[in-house]
């Protein structure tokens, strides 16, 4: 078999059983279903990159195109409704499993030594999750997402001392309109998502060196 | 915690371990069944809820009563408690204070102990906490008021042009003609007996892209008599609406495009076969919303006979009934030949139906008036 040969000749130069034995074949405490919400929103999130991504091809950042384009991913292009739904859906999934991951993590007190950076960098991707959520309601430009928008920027501008500068910096001037739009979508599909991606890898790498917490007995 | 404490929650971490399960395939298999159920679960909210349609984004329709996501709504909610000079507690300190208190969270709850009964005080916090979003979350969907004007949402190409046509018959027809085929103006205050050039000929349309046709629906052309239809000018029509209509005028008059399959039905006065009986929901009213209603609706001059509904055609007016069932001498009948009688001239005031559209109408007073059809 050509396989039993190119193993060892791509493992000697890639490593692939050192990561095999540090990423998979490691034990784990035994643990129970509320384990796996971790995994889910990864999960999650790996499937709004993908239709994310299917989504920015037809997707056009202006007022005056972006509704007319969602409504042609809707109704004109392939399985566009499918893609569109799973990541509309896949959004408000993936805040449900991150709030309950978290409550998870509070309640079994897992965020204790040695895990504390873990939840740190948990709390932060908590934070552009709800970024993501904030920007992305905006980009469809319809009546919800303008109205939602203008009144939650103009939240953020009651903040006091630096309220107005946050206003215009996150409208691109006093109102909604098109400069608003494209900061959103680029924080919506740049910022936001590099954010997480770093983060994530943070996150991830830590989980695997300490290792996934035990449910806590009652002398623990 | 002391590097004692450290040194036994290691140890016991390790016997955890000694006694647990591979990750692979053990835990990673828990995970892949979950990941294929929230999958599976996608496609189908996806296939069966869908994504509700809204109207396009309108900056002049201020009566929109705007709604955050959901996840926000409790933020939202909470400030209802901070009115006035005190809202920025609510913008600004409990949002900070709450990213802080989560971020420091393992550094100064120095409790080392994990078991829930050793922590009461930090799992009966977080409960309230949690309790108090989610009431919030609830009373903001209680007590926020349904959308006005929530109606469908046209979404596929015929449904966009069904909807214009029937904005068109409502708000254009009057000066414009039921075809956009113009002629003299009747019975519009301050365009009495104006000649109003045809809107549907090619010159017009070759010459006027959408945004034009939009642009000259929203802000009208005052200097010509044309008051602005848009919401933002003071006239009925939202964005969208005005979108809808362009798109039925460019389907519609435009030779130059193709009617896709489908959208060439959704306009059509339905036929009537020889022996059908004619009913009002069939077959009337969509030749009077198309030809009648113009005019015949609240705030025009029509004698108040109003024509939107099955009983307001039958029942209302200053000369009423002007329909009368089984006599074909009733008014509506005489004027739609275009006798001159003490109910009015003659209907429509600037071009009549085609003989086909009147013989509807007297088939269908003649077999009764019916209101449904039957069975």
């Amino acid at each position: 078999m050509i396989s039993k040969r190119m193993y060892p000749w791509l493992d000697e130069r890639l490593g692939l059983s050192g990561i095999y034995k540090t990423v998979l074949d490691r034990m784990v405490p035994k643990v129970n279903w509320w384990f796996t919400l971790g995994s889910a929103t990864l999960f999650l999130f790996a499937l709004q990159v993908v239709t994310g991504i299917m989504l920015s091809a037809y997707y056009v950042p202006s007022p005056d195109k972006a509704y007319d384009s969602i409504q042609y991913i809707m109704n004109g292009v392939a399985f566009g409704w499918l893609i569109r739904g799973i990541h509309h859906w896949g959004a408000t999934l993936m805040v449900i499993t991150v709030f309950l991951h978290m409550l998870r993590v509070f309640f079994y007190a897992a965020y204790k030594y040695p895990r504390e950076i873990t939840w740190t960098t948990g709390v932060f991707l908590l934070l552009a999750t709800l970024g993501m959520g904030f920007t992305g309601y905006l980009l469809p430009w319809d009546q919800k997402a303008y109205w939602a928008t203008t009144v939650g920027t103009s939240i953020a501008g009651t903040v006091p001392g630096i309220g107005e500068f946050i206003l215009r910096a996150l409208r691109g001037g006093s109102d909604l309109s098109g400069v608003t739009l494209a900061r959103f979508f680029s924080a919506h599909i740049w910022m936001f998502p590099a954010i997480i991606i770093a983060l994530i890898g943070v996150h991830i790498y830590l989980v695997i060196r300490i290792g996934i917490s035990s449910v806590p007995k009652e002398n623990d | 915690m002391n590097d004692l404490q450290k040194a036994q929650y290691k140890e016991k971490y390790l016997r955890a371990k000694r006694n647990g399960e591979k990750f692979f395939p053990d835990s990673l298999y828990r995970d892949m069944l979950v990941m294929f159920a929230i999958f599976l679960l996608l496609v189908g909210l996806a296939a069966f809820v869908g994504v509700a349609a809204e109207p396009k984004a309108d900056p002049s329709d201020t009566a929109y009563i705007p709604r955050p996501e959901w996840y926000f709504l409790f933020l939202f909610e909470m400030l209802k408690f901070f009115p006035g000079s005190l809202e920025w507690v609510g913008t600004t300190v409990i949002p900070v204070a709450a990213v802080f208190a989560l971020l420091l969270l393992p550094f100064y709850d120095k409790n080392p102990a994990r078991h829930w009964k050793k922590r009461k005080f930090a799992i009966g916090f977080m409960s309230v906490v949690v309790a108090a979003m989610v009431f919030l979350t609830i009373r903001a969907v209680v007590t926020t008021p349904a959308q006005e004007n929530a109606g469908a949402v046209a979404t596929t190409l015929p449904a966009q042009i069904s909807a214009g046509q029937d904005i068109y018959s409502v708000q254009c027809a009057e000066c414009h003609g039921a075809e956009g085929e113009g002629g003299v103006i009747k019975g519009v205050k301050g365009l009495e007996g104006y000649k109003m050039k045809a809107i549907n000929s090619q010159d017009e349309m070759y010459t006027r892209m959408d945004d034009t046709l939009y642009n000259i629906v929203e802000y009208g052309q005052p200097d010509l008599g044309m008051p602005p239809f848009g919401k933002a000018f003071g006239g009925e029509l939202s964005r969208s609406d005005i979108d809808n209509l362009v798109t039925f005028m460019r389907y519609t008059w435009d030779n130059r495009v193709e009617v896709p399959k489908g959208a060439a039905q959704t306009n059509a006065i339905p036929a009537l076969g020889p022996n059908d009986i004619p009913s009002y929901d069939v077959n009337i009213a969509p030749i009077v919303k198309r030809y009648c209603v113009s005019c015949h609706r609240p705030g025009k001059e029509n004698n108040n006979y109003y024509m939107g509904s099955y009983s307001d055609l039958m029942n209302s007016g200053d000369h009423k009934p002007n329909i009368v069932a089984g006599d074909l001498n009733s008014n509506l009948i005489r004027m739609l030949h275009g006798e001159k009688i003490e109910a009015g001239g003659a209907m429509p005031p600037t071009k009549a139906l085609s003989p086909d559209l009147i013989s509807i109408f007297e088939r269908w007073v003649k077999a009764g008036a019916p209101e449904k059809p039957a069975k």
